[in-house]
């Protein structure tokens, strides 16, 4: 443990021993594990689980340190939660700042709410409060909020399934939430933000676009849309799918391979096959292994791949397949499959990672043990060239979002199509 | 210039007529008495904790200067807070409560005690959450009961913060803002009423630098 001159206090989890840092020492009382998910006690010098957990869970669209200026202060994102209400599920971010204190920034549904904790306590009359004069009606019932996914460092004691009963109450654009914990009170004083105004703050705009551009595809009827609405749309989705495409090779980071050959026996499993070793240098990035085989055919090689974290020894597992077939039926000769498969991992965190591959080769129609003492039967293994890189480009959630991103264009021009011919 | 009767090293004078001091270079408590000094004890280090507040940062509150001289740090199962001793010129004290980023600065009202409720404390009757004290008209209600143990001193305090010292705080609130604490240790027990304040509310200057983040404009 050592105290670095930037005023953050770093640690190693001790569930997986991955580094964290805790950026309010001395007022956070427990951190969650942006790796494994487990809830620390960091309030003392000597750490101690409280909740072990095998993985951290949850997409944030504010990661944790994220730093933002709202109403001219900076706020770093210290610790996120998921909360579930009777019907909906809504983020909640932490906010901190050393000199001002602690924030709320409520997300919901792409909505922002940012919250500032109450000094004092409103005084309630019947179904009103009273705040400096001014009077808050209750918006709904109480109900129940509960905790789900947690990650970071909080000021009070978490645990995932805390449950507060939540009532809110409002007067004009504002609203006081009032939060009772096992007989604890919090009142916290909440501000809508207008759109765009924490994306903007916090540099998270990609997502934003994407969603607003979905909408305008959407939110239209038939009967306002203008002829020219087919090029502005079709724009549009160029222009969403080539910012997708730029924030994905902003995202993606720098690039590091490593490469090596492996095994394939028949009729066995050859485990635990060293590649090599590859660091993730960015907060996570993705990474690609790619299995090609040359000359085989009617064969199929199984791989298991393990990214086993160098310094936890956490693994993180994956499955490819490489495998070529021909032959020919009553419509002529025939090929089916690829010897060269690639893997993605997504977000794999911050670290250097030992590849490791176990290999099995099969044959097609049947999977025989090939006869080592025929010198005619099949070679006993397959060798398979493994090429793992960092920084790659998750194409297919690309070209997912183009492909739904041009439904409604599609759609567009097949009944332009249909009016004019009918 | 006094000097560590243990190490030697200069002990800075704040200005504060309380008996004891930490030496900051090796952690020995000094007691003070007229013009011999004594080392009673090594006392814990404060840990490392982002606090904006260090020893000699001032403040103005309702016009009057004050500096920080002291800080005991407590720890409780929940976690753990910082109490600033403050100096006045006069030589008059007040505390600074920090948590959460947010700050109690209280004075002692002896006066409080004479009340039931504190009396029963005095005597070791923790109250329960939720039951009521009024001090000067306003309502207040108890909102937590913590046993905390000192993890840790810095500068001049009143007593001796040596290993091992507990004690048991009674935090109120009240609808204004208002705060009021028992607190009842080995020596006794006694009372603090205040106000609950953001930094900026105290007008600080010559806070402590944290690489990183900038002091913000209200500050300035």
């Amino acid at each position: 443990m050592t105290e670095t001159q930037k005023g953050t206090r770093t640690l190693a989890c001790p569930a997986c021993g991955g580094t964290l840092e805790v950026r309010a020492a001395g007022w956070s009382v427990n951190l969650a594990c942006r790796y494994c998910g487990s809830i620390l006690d960091v309030s003392r010098p000597e750490v101690q689980i409280i909740e072990r957990h095998k993985r951290a869970a949850g997409q944030f669209s504010l990661p944790l340190g994220a730093r933002g200026s709202l109403f001219d202060d900076d706020w770093e994102v210290v610790g996120a939660i998921i909360r579930r209400g009777p019907t909906d599920r809504w983020r909640e971010y932490l906010l901190f700042n050393p000199y001002v204190g602690y924030r709320w920034l409520i997300e919901w549904d792409g909505e922002w709410q940012f919250g500032t904790p109450l000094l004092g306590r409103p005084e309630a009359k019947g179904n009103s409060v009273f705040w400096r004069g001014q009077r808050f009606r209750q918006e709904d019932d109480e109900s129940e909020a509960v905790t789900g996914t947690l990650v970071g460092e909080f000021y009070w004691r978490v645990s995932k399934g805390d449950s507060a009963r939540a009532t809110s109450y409002t007067s004009r654009d504002l609203t006081l939430s009032r939060e009772d914990t096992d007989g604890e009170v919090n009142w916290t004083q909440l501000v809508a933000l207008s759109p765009g105004h924490v994306e903007t703050a916090f540099g998270i705009a990609p997502p934003r676009l994407s969603r607003e551009s979905r909408s305008a595809l959407y939110a239209r009827g038939e009967e306002t849309r203008k002829p020219d609405d087919l090029g502005r749309i079709c724009l549009l989705v160029l222009a969403s799918a080539i910012l997708a495409l730029l924030a994905m090779i902003v995202i993606s980071g720098p690039v590091e391979r490593a490469s090596g050959t492996v095994t394939a026996p028949f009729g066995s499993t050859r485990e635990a096959q060293k590649i090599g070793a590859i660091t993730v240098r960015r907060g996570w990035q993705f990474v690609t292994v790619t299995a090609s085989g040359e000359n085989f055919d009617n064969r199929w090689i199984e791989l298991d791949y393990r990214l086993v974290d160098r310094t936890t020894g956490q693994s993180i597992d994956g499955y490819g397949l490489s495998e070529h077939y021909s032959g020919s039926d009553s419509d002529g000769a025939w090929t089916e499959g690829s010897r060269s498969a690639s893997t993605l991992f997504g977000q794999v965190p911050r670290g250097t990672y030992d590849l490791y591959v176990d290999a099995a080769a099969h044959s097609w129609p049947v999977d025989a043990v090939p006869d080592s003492s025929n010198p005619w039967s099949t070679p006993e293994a397959i060798e398979i060239r493994i090429d793992a890189r960092t920084g790659s480009l998750p194409w297919g959630n690309w070209w997912t979002l183009v492909i739904l991103l041009s439904i409604y264009p599609c759609v567009l021009v097949w009944r332009r199509f249909r009016n004019q011919n009918s | 210039m006094i000097h560590c009767p243990s190490c030697g090293a200069a002990l800075p004078v704040r200005g504060l007529s309380v008996p004891y001091t930490t030496c900051t270079h090796c952690q020995s408590l000094i007691l003070r008495k007229g013009q011999t000094l004594e080392e009673i004890g090594k006392v814990a280090e404060v840990p490392f904790d982002i606090s904006p507040i260090r020893l000699g940062t001032r403040f103005t509150i309702a016009g009057i200067e004050y500096t920080a001289a002291g800080r005991v740090r407590w720890g409780w199962s929940g976690g753990s807070w910082n109490e600033w001793l403050l100096a006045a010129p006069g030589g008059e004290g007040r505390w600074l409560g920090e948590a959460m980023g947010l700050y109690m600065l209280t004075a002692q009202r002896p006066d409080v005690m004479t009340d039931p409720l504190a009396r029963a404390f005095a005597e070791g009757r923790d109250p329960l959450v939720g039951q009521g004290l009024e001090v000067d008209g306003i309502a207040f209600e108890v909102s937590d009961v913590k046993q905390a143990e000192c993890l840790g001193s810095e500068g001049d305090l009143p007593f001796p913060t040596l290993p091992g010292w507990s004690m048991t705080n009674v935090d109120f609130r009240a609808p204004g803002g208002e705060a009021l604490s028992l607190q009842r240790d080995a020596e006794g027990t006694s009372a603090w009423l205040g106000t609950w304040h953001e930094l900026s509310g105290l007008s600080p200057r010559a806070l402590r630098e944290i690489e990183g983040w900038p002091l913000p404009a209200a500050l300035q």
